[in-house]
Order: structure tokens, then C-alpha cells, then sequence
């Protein structure tokens, strides 16, 4: 045998090994992934490459290498910022974690009553932008606050107020992963345990909090990374103490110097890694807890522990609508402090005569866009990634995208939305100031909690229904729309829902991106707030958390209607 | 050649870990073939492969005469049933069943009396208007064979279809799973690690271990003359004795010769002396029975139909069993502390190279 012979042998054969022709079917699949991965980077990678880029220019835009690193660190001022954020950040989720997990706990593992009551009353705080907690802080304890005399002399403005005002924003947020994570656990290992004699505590070891693992790190990492990067709330009950998210706002908008602002992104970024690297670790080691056969938990009452879950949620309850009350109290309240009457000039003069309604307009019209192309789109994507096969060394690149923006502060994002789509040269230019460019933002921003629902909720369904229907030849489209999306739409409804309610209410992301033609409710508290209007800024505020629990409302009679639907196969 | 399904040379390899080793089969027409092993033996990756769920590493799978070696499962032609049943939950059982006949375009009529046809055939005819869960484990498990057959395919590949039900159920949905099999007459691959099942079921086993093939044979051949002390252990319970050859026709135990055929085994070196607990004869036994011996009964074990006695031969350290009729036990009532004279007949033992 010749040797052109034989190598023409061998590259057939390497043709035949570890490759299988590919289905025109699944390359339907392929072409979407591809896609929305391209749509990914172009609006989640490229703006971040863009800040990059600033950080190692001057204002003239020539390459100074890391130069503005070097100042930025000889400024004590701007470096103790970074110090500042951390140890916030951390002990809001220290504080944040154990508080929603115990009332996750309750509401999953116990036989209390009103538990429907008690998860709205805790998700509440979801539906106000996180100014609405230092608002309402500051009409509880500011200067002239209502229980000012508790503080013995002390501030609220600072770093105190900061914590307490996070961890109030952060708890549903916590709540929600740590509710589905423990809603998961198969009841045959707590029989298997009961069986063995096991005592609840040691159960609780071994089967609730490894079961929950996954979501506990998924939450904490949440939780630290919201602090980290929220603006709203340092920036209204902050005072003088300074954190990150605030000193970027104060560089790019108050002082223009958008390199500054790059090197503190920069900064702020690090977090990216830890995160992506622990949710990999983290996600390497769950494996579906529910097969096609788990027994779901149904808890047993037992009369002192149900009890002590009921005080417990009545009490947190009580503080989350102590802070949402007094709000909406001093929205109303014709001038606090001195004429406690009561009056809608607030919403008169301030917001409608004032002529920020439109505000309001816009951000409900972001927020259905939101959730009705963010919801498909992310959960299509998590589909892809997670139920059909090929394109292998491509998808851990997609998931690292799907993950990334959990790690991207909303500050970092719209910062390096500007970057990036500020310069004509970009094709996609004539997005800048437009309604889209706030869609695609948020959706961006927001991706990663929704991707992970989608991913829990995919996780749950049998790993075999793709091959089922392959060997049955039927393509694997038809049977995401009769199988996989009837039995995933409660999911796909709460990620619909998180994505409204977030769009209704965040400000550190689109605050660098509005245009006068659409400014956002959220938005206009800062500036309301700013100009010292707090009664305004309350109301506008009230505003945000009605609208929010209206379409909340809406949700949950569509989730009650789906579930009657249902019932009859879910058995 | 003339298989149905060729299987050559099919290696998968994860990593720097060898699943299979180049393993080559061949199903015939018709029959139920059934992979055996224990877990990690490769058994399920080899169904998985057939099936276009895993991509072998190299070697070539040939079905009904066409290369399937690189077609994806959409192309190959194969109905499948895993452990997990995997019915589509919220589709009624009828319309599980008509999943795939669906996509082919058949008329509503058509569709409706195949699948009533169908549910008849797994002997479930009204769950049709029900929902998976609302059936038993066994009852989801036919209707996921139904499902599988709908579309006629060429091949039914079964994953541990009854591994996850209780005993009961399982004795018996394996005889109605070969009895279906046989009426339909659709070349079949039973995976499984249960030997009751491959025996029962199988008409022809192949027993794997790390990735390679131990033995292939009809369930009888398997049972009787494994061709490994591997497949002797694994299939039905067995006695392995540590042996040395002693001439063409024995070998020696400690102080005890067996008469015996020795084969190919034969020759220097150690051997292992294999028979089963049930060919030991203890009815007519006396001194100039050819390789008998005087037991020492250590263990009696009531185990309904049979016993099980646990013994020992002298100056073999080894424990023996030997499985006793219950009109052995009435006449010989052998108890703990007994000596007994037993027997092993020289065609029942076999002698492997250790």
C-alpha cells in the first residue's frame, strides 16, 4: 500500500471516530444557539471590552497603559470605596442569608398557616425600586425621622442605614433561589432517614442543607453581589460614606471623567470571577435532584415547630411592611414633618404637574417588553444549552455568558453600554437613547437569576424525553413546545414576572442610558430625591410597588388558572 | 454476516478511562439478545452507542445492512425504553403512545386504532384517556414499550426496563415483556444486571465485564458451561475451588482428586475446579462413587423449595454448598455437626486456567 493510500485510510477513519453526522433537525438548534450566543456577547461582552479599553486611555482617547490604575490608587479617598464595599456587601449577606432561609424553611418545610400571605408579604420589597427601603429609613430615622431618639444620637445616614436598607431589598431575592432549592428535595431520603430513626436536626444536616446547597451559594453570591453594585441606596442614605457604585456615578456624571469611572468598573468586575468560578464548581456537583419517579415533600404538622415558623414569618412580615408602609405613609403626607395631614399633592403637583409622569409610562412599557422577550428568549437559550446535543466545545462559552451578568454590576453594564454604543462607527448606534437599548439592558442585566430558574426548572424534567423523541423521530422543537414548555410554565411565568418587576424598578444599570424621551420612574426618585422632593420621590416610589403588585396579582390568578388546568396530569 | 445488527470493534473511551474495549457482536433477527453485567461493566454505554446516545470511539455498527456507525438517532431506526419510563407527563397515555405516529402524518383514524391496537397489546386497553401518573410503575413501564413500538421500528432497545419495580412485578412484566416480544417478533436488546431476568427472558445473553465480552451463548450454554470463572460466578451461585492439574482426566484439591474432563485448561501452573451447588448428589452415594468424599455439614438453610447446605471437605480450607431437594432433606436430614457423603458427577464440573 502506498503511503498516499494509506493516509487517505487514516483521515477517513479519523472522520468515522467520535462524531456523528448531524440531523438537519438539530441543526436548526445549532443555528439558534449560535445566534442568541452572538447576541449575548455583542451586548454583554463587547460593552465590557469597551470599558476595558477606556480604563487604559486618556480623556484624548490615546493609550496611557495603566496609568489611571496608578491614580486611582493614590487617591485614599477613592481606594478606602473599595474597602467599604466589600465589608457592606458581606455582612448584608451574612445578615440576609440565614433570615431567608429560615423563613424559606417555613414556608416549604412546615405546616403553618397563610403560607400564600406570608411568601407575598416577603417578596414584597421585589417590588420597589431599592431606594423605596432608604426612603423610608430616612422618614423612620433621618433627621427628621419618626424614631430618631432610638439612634441615641447616632445617624442613619451612612453605613448603617446602607445595611439595613439592603438587606430589606435583598430578602426576596435571597428568598425566592432558596425557596425553589428547597421546594426540590425528594421526600423518599426523608423517609429512608425517618426510617433509620434520624433526628430532625441531623436530617437537617444531611439531606435539607446538602439538597439546598446549591441554591444557598447561588443566594449568597446574589445577595453580595446586589450590594455591591446597587447605587440607589448609597446614593439616598449613604451620606458621606462611599462605596464603588456611587463613586463611578460621581466620576462619569458628576465629574465626566469616564476613564476614572472605567478603573473603578474595573474593580468593581472582580467579583465576575469568583462568581462564575464557584457557580462551575458548584454546578459540577448537582446533579438532577428529581428523576421522573421523586416523591415531592409534603411536610407533617407538628404543632411547636409550625408555631415558631408562624411568629417568626409574623415578625419579619411586620418589619417589611413597617419599611414599605411608612413609604407610602410619607407619600402622602402633605409635609413631613411639620403638616402631617394628609393629601395627594405629592402626586399632583410633584409627579403629574411636574410633568415626570411620562417616567412612570416608560418604565411600565420596558417592563412588558421585558418580560415577554426576555422570558423567551432566556429560557430558550437555557433549553438549547441544556436539553440538545452537539456544538460541545461552544456551550460552556454560552454558559459562561449566561452566567457573566450576575457578576456585572448594573453600574458596570450601562457604563459600558455607553462605551460601547456611544461611538457612530458602532452598527448598532442608532439603538442609543431608544426604548430598545433599555430592553435589551435589563434583560442583559437580569439574565442570570432568570437563566437559573430556567435551568432549575429543566433540571427537574426527565434527561430522556430528547432521546425519546429522537428515536421517535420526532424533532426535538416539537416536543419543547408540547412537552418541555407546558410542564416548565410556571417557571417561565416567574422569570416573565421577575423580569417585569426588576425593569420597573432598577436604576443602576439604565441610569447612564436614558434619554430625555425615556426616562424611567426609578430614575426620576434619584432626581427627585436629589432635589431634596423625598415626598415626590415617596410617592413616585408607591407608584413603582403598586404597579408591580397589580401585575404580580395578575401573574398569580394566571399561575392559580394554569395550575387548574393542569391538576389532572401533574396527579 | 446475515446479523441483523453487527457490532465491530467498538471502543469508547472517557478521557484516559476505557469504557469498552473493542467489543464485536451480532444480533439476529428476531431474537432477544440481553447485555449482562454488573455496573460499570459498559452494558448500558454499548445500548447507548446502538442507539446513537453515546459515540463510540471507533469501531462500525451495521443495521439491517446499512452503516449506522455515524448516523444521529433521528436517522437510525430504533424504539427505546429507559429505567425512568420518561412518559411525557402531561400528555395523556393515548397520546404518549401516538407521540411518534404523530409526525408521520397518519390519518386521525389510522393513529387512533394504532394506538388502541397498542394499549391491547400491552394488556392496558382503557388507560388510554388517563395520565401517566396515574398509573402503577409497571403499567407506566408498558406503556412506554408501547410508545416505543408504535412506529414499528426495526429494534427495541430496553435500558433496565423493570429495575426499578418490586419483585412481584417484575417476575411478572418479564414474562409479558418476551411474550410480547415474540409476538411482534421485533429484534430485541435487553439491558440488565439481574442473571433471573437475562435467563428467564434472553435468547441468547452476553456477559460483559470491564468493557469487554466475557461470554455470549444461549441462557443454558451460560449457565452450564461458562466459559469464564467470571461468568461462572456471576450467573447463579457457584462453588470456585483453587485446583492443580493431576493427569489429562482430574485435578487435585488439597488431598481430594476430582475426576474430570480438564480441556484446554489443562497443562502446568494453578487451576479452579467450578460446579454448582445443585449438581452435588448426595442419593446413592457410598465409598466407590467416582469423586465423592465425606462432608461436614456447617450450615443448614431453609430456602423453601431447596436447602442450602454449607459444608466442608477435609483438608480443603474452602467452604462448600450444596443445594438439596426437599426429599434429599426428608431422607438425609442433615444438621450442623453432620457427615455426609457426597458426590459431584465429573460432567458437571469444569476446570478454568486460574
Amino acid at each position: 500500500m502506498s503511503s498516499t493510500a494509506h493516509d487517505a485510510d487514516l483521515t477517513r477513519l479519523g472522520a468515522r471516530v467520535g462524531v456523528l453526522k448531524v440531523h438537519w433537525s438539530d441543526r436548526v438548534g445549532h443555528a439558534i444557539l449560535i445566534l442568541a450566543a452572538v447576541a449575548l456577547a455583542y451586548f454583554l461582552l463587547l460593552p465590557l471590552a469597551a470599558i476595558l479599553v477606556k480604563s487604559v486611555q486618556d480623556k484624548a482617547g490615546e493609550f496611557i497603559g495603566l496609568a489611571n490604575f496608578t491614580e486611582y490608587f493614590r487617591t485614599p479617598a477613592l481606594a478606602r470605596s473599595i474597602w467599604n464595599s466589600v465589608w457592606v456587601s458581606a455582612l448584608v449577606t451574612a445578615i440576609t442569608i440565614p433570615l431567608a432561609f429560615t423563613f424559606a424553611y417555613a414556608l416549604t418545610r412546615s405546616c403553618m398557616r397563610f403560607k400564600v400571605l406570608f411568601r407575598n408579604v416577603a417578596l414584597v420589597p421585589i417590588l420597589a425600586p431599592s431606594l423605596l427601603a432608604a426612603i423610608s429609613f430616612i422618614f423612620w430615622f433621618g433627621n427628621q425621622g419618626l424614631l430618631k431618639g432610638l439612634l441615641m444620637g447616632g445617624q442613619i445616614y451612612g453605613a448603617g442605614g446602607i445595611v439595613i436598607s439592603m438587606v430589606f431589598a435583598t430578602f426576596p431575592h435571597a428568598l425566592m433561589i432558596l425557596v425553589t432549592a428547597l421546594s426540590l428535595t425528594d421526600a423518599r431520603l426523608y423517609e429512608a432517614a425517618d426510617a433509620l430513626g434520624t433526628r430532625a436536626a441531623r436530617k437537617f444536616w444531611t439531606i435539607t442543607v446538602p439538597g439546598a446547597k446549591y441554591g444557598l451559594i447561588s443566594a449568597a453570591m446574589v445577595v453580595f453581589t446586589y450590594a455591591l453594585s446597587d447605587f440607589g441606596i448609597p446614593k439616598v442614605i449613604g451620606g458621606n460614606f462611599n462605596m464603588l457604585a456611587t463613586d463611578i456615578f460621581k466620576l462619569v456624571i458628576g465629574m465626566q471623567d469616564f476613564s476614572k469611572g472605567a478603573v473603578v468598573a474595573i474593580i468593581l468586575l472582580v467579583p465576575v470571577a469568583v462568581t462564575y468560578v464557584v457557580d462551575h464548581w458548584v454546578q459540577k456537583r448537582q446533579s438532577a435532584l428529581l428523576s421522573a419517579r421523586s416523591v415531592p415533600y409534603v411536610p407533617r404538622p407538628s404543632r411547636g415547630f409550625d408555631w415558631a415558623m408562624t411568629g417568626y414569618c409574623v415578625l419579619i412580615g411586620a418589619l417589611l411592611l413597617a419599611v414599605l408602609g411608612m413609604a407610602v405613609y410619607g407619600s402622602f403626607v402633605k409635609l413631613w414633618p411639620y403638616n402631617l395631614s394628609i393629601s395627594l399633592d405629592h402626586y399632583k403637583m410633584g409627579l403629574v404637574e411636574a410633568g415626570i409622569f411620562d417616567a412612570y409610562v416608560n418604565s411600565v412599557t420596558l417592563g412588558a417588553w421585558c418580560a415577554l422577550f426576555g422570558a423567551v428568549f432566556i429560557f430558550g437559550v437555557a433549553y438549547l444549552l441544556e436539553k440538545t446535543r452537539g456544538l460541545d466545545a461552544f456551550r460552556p462559552f454560552v454558559r459562561l455568558m449566561a452566567v457573566l451578568p450576575m457578576g456585572v454590576p448594573g453600574m458596570v453594564l450601562g457604563l459600558g453600554y455607553i462605551f460601547f454604543f456611544v461611538r457612530e462607527a458602532n452598527p448598532l448606534h442608532f439603538l442609543y437613547g431608544s426604548m430598545a437599548i433599555l430592553v435589551i439592558n435589563t434583560i442583559v442585566h437580569y439574565y442570570t437569576s432568570s437563566h437559573l430558574t430556567a435551568l432549575t426548572a429543566l433540571k427537574q424534567i426527565d434527561a430522556e424525553f430528547e432521546s425519546v423523541s429522537a428515536s421517535l423521530k420526532v424533532p426535538f422543537w416539537r416536543t419543547f413546545f408540547r412537552v418541555t414548555v407546558p410542564v416548565c410554565l410556571p417557571s417561565m411565568l416567574d422569570v416573565s414576572r421577575y423580569l417585569f418587576v426588576n425593569a420597573m424598578t432598577t436604576v443602576s444599570a439604565v441610569v447612564f442610558l436614558y434619554s430625555p424621551k425615556t426616562m424611567l420612574a426609578s430614575v426620576a426618585i434619584v432626581n427627585l430625591d436629589e432635589a431634596g422632593d423625598i415626598g415626590a420621590a415617596a410617592a413616585m416610589a408607591t407608584l413603582i410597588v403598586a404597579t408591580s403588585a397589580l401585575v404580580c396579582v395578575a401573574y398569580y390568578f394566571l399561575q392559580v388558572w394554569l395550575e387548574g388546568r393542569t391538576q389532572r396530569w401533574r396527579g | 454476516m446475515g446479523e441483523f445488527l453487527e457490532l465491530t470493534g467498538i471502543r469508547k473511551e472517557f478521557g484516559d478511562f476505557a469504557a469498552l474495549k473493542g467489543v464485536s457482536l451480532g444480533v439476529r433477527q428476531g431474537e432477544l439478545l440481553c447485555f449482562l453485567g454488573p455496573s460499570g461493566c459498559g452494558k448500558t454505554t454499548l445500548l447507548r452507542i446502538v442507539a446513537g446516545l453515546e459515540v463510540q470511539t471507533a469501531g462500525t455498527i451495521m443495521q439491517a445492512g446499512r452503516d449506522i456507525s455515524r448516523l444521529p438517532p433521528m436517522e437510525r431506526d430504533y424504539g427505546i425504553v429507559f429505567q425512568s419510563y420518561a412518559l411525557f407527563p402531561n400528555l395523556s397515555v393515548a397520546d404518549n403512545v401516538a407521540y411518534g405516529l404523530v409526525n408521520r402524518k397518519m390519518a386521525r383514524p389510522q393513529r387512533d386504532a394504532r394506538v388502541a391496537e397498542l394499549l391491547q397489546l400491552v394488556g392496558l386497553p382503557d388507560a388510554g384517556r388517563k395520565y401517566p401518573s396515574m398509573l402503577s410503575g409497571g403499567q407506566q413501564q408498558r406503556i412506554a414499550i408501547a410508545r416505543a413500538l408504535a412506529t414499528s421500528p426495526g429494534l427495541l432497545l430496553l435500558d433496565e426496563p423493570l429495575s426499578a419495580l418490586d419483585a412481584r412485578v417484575r417476575v411478572r412484566l418479564r414474562g409479558e415483556i418476551r411474550n410480547l416480544q415474540q409476538r411482534v417478533g421485533i429484534t430485541t436488546i435487553l439491558v440488565t444486571h439481574d442473571q433471573e431476568e437475562a435467563l428467564s427472558m434472553a435468547d441468547r445473553i452476553v456477559v460483559m465485564k470491564e468493557g469487554e465480552i466475557e461470554q455470549i451463548g444461549t441462557p443454558e450454554e451460560v449457565y452450564t458451561r461458562p466459559a469464564t470463572p467470571f461468568v461462572a460466578d456471576f450467573v447463579g451461585k457457584t462453588n470456585l475451588l483453587p485446583a492443580a492439574p493431576a493427569g489429562s482426566d482430574g485435578v487435585q484439591v488439597g488431598p481430594q482428586r476430582f475426576a474430570c474432563t480438564v480441556n484446554g485448561a489443562a497443562g502446568e501452573g494453578k487451576l479452579r475446579l467450578f460446579f454448582r451447588p445443585e449438581d452435588v448428589v448426595v442419593r446413592g452415594v457410598d465409598g466407590a462413587t467416582a469423586n465423592s468424599a465425606a462432608a461436614t455439614v456447617e450450615k443448614v438453610e431453609f430456602l423453601g423449595a431447596f436447602s442450602r447446605i454449607t459444608f466442608r471437605l477435609a483438608g480443603i480450607e474452602q467452604p462448600l454448598t450444596a443445594d438439596l431437594s426437599l426429599n434429599d432433606m426428608a431422607e438425609f436430614h442433615p444438621k450442623p455437626g453432620d457427615t455426609l457423603r457426597i458426590a459431584v458427577p465429573a460432567d458437571r464440573m469444569r476446570v478454568f486456567a486460574a
